[in-house]
């Protein structure tokens, strides 16, 4: 059987794609370059925190961003690539939300930036959707027996990002300080937010 | 059309929604009950294997987009509603799931039955 290219190393699948896209014509390589510069150090969690901390202070903002994330989000200025039909979920004492994306990485770039790599791996997507729960736990995460885990499989052109529930003990802080609370984890689901010491 | 770096910060901005402003009417209604069709293409599809068979209910219509079966294969968009559809834990683990828990998957109007 011949060596199939997914059998091979990535870094080398990458720069091969790379060397044919190039002399296709398709792509200039200094393209690229710009592409991973914008999402390695412009774009990433800390937007979606100020959304999540928007929506914490001003009830009104909560409001527009649960009945229309993408027209919310991009009033902070964050929209665009993989963020083009925005649906925020947000976690309560009900019903706690996670996100997946079992057939690929499909991820909120503009308000998270670039999914991590266990996001991607093939565990994670496995085994979120049957055992939400034994994962969120390999978290460190407890949810009660009462609360419903709500798992949303990114299976189309929506993509999701969850509102995680205001830590208590944070009732003084500015929307800046709540905003360097928030983890990129509590925004994707596998996280919750501990209360302030 | 040659990607360069000129258009990166437009392209990154815009992004490409594959909503579609066409008027398609939608096969379900939010609260319908639906089977997923046992659809098992060799080629592109947006249907995870472990909804296959089984029942749900519609949760959110989101709206008309691109089928990604045809459009992936360059066949045409074939516009149609995308569906948040809800189920149970138990509906797709059996028994020893937890009977609190639900699964959203994102689904086209034509991977499913009305049930």
């Amino acid at each position: 059987m011949p060596t199939h290219a997914k059998e091979a190393d990535p870094a080398l699948r990458v720069k091969v794609l790379e060397s044919i896209l190039t002399e296709k014509g398709l792509i200039d390589p200094k393209a690229l370059d710009a592409l991973v510069d914008t999402f390695e150090h412009k774009i990433g969690p800390r937007n979606g925190a100020r959304v999540v901390a928007k929506a914490w202070v001003d009830p009104a903002y909560r409001q527009r961003l649960l009945t229309d994330g993408t027209a919310a989000i991009k009033e902070l200025g964050y929209s665009g690539l993989q963020g083009e039909d925005m649906v925020v979920l947000e976690n309560t004492d009900e019903v706690h939300n996670m996100v997946v994306c079992t057939l690929c990485s499909c991820y909120p770039w503009p308000t998270l930036g670039l999914p991590p790599v266990w996001y991607k791996s093939a565990p994670y997507r496995a085994r979120v959707v049957a055992d939400p729960r034994g994962v969120l736990a390999e978290f460190g995460v407890t949810i009660p027996e009462t609360t419903e885990v709500r798992v949303w499989d990114t299976t189309a052109e929506l993509r999701y990002l969850v509102l995680p529930k205001r830590p208590e003990g944070t009732d003084g802080l500015s929307e800046e300080q709540l905003a360097a609370l928030v983890t990129r984890d509590s925004m994707i689901g596998v996280g919750v937010l501990a209360a302030a010491a | 059309m040659l990607l360069t770096p000129e258009i990166v910060p437009g392209l990154v901005a815009a992004g490409a929604s594959a909503r579609v402003a066409a008027s398609v009417a939608p096969r379900f209604r939010v609260g319908d009950r639906v089977i997923v069709r046992n659809l098992n293409p060799t080629t592109h599809t947006r249907l995870p294997r472990y909804v296959r068979g089984r029942f749900g209910v519609i949760e959110k219509d989101y709206g008309v987009f691109a089928f990604p079966d045809t459009h992936a294969h360059g066949l045409g968009e074939k516009p149609q509603h995308c569906y948040s559809v809800r189920f149970t834990a138990r509906e797709l683990w059996g028994p020893a799931a937890s009977e609190r828990d639900t699964l959203l998957a994102d689904l086209f109007d034509d991977y499913m039955d009305p049930a």
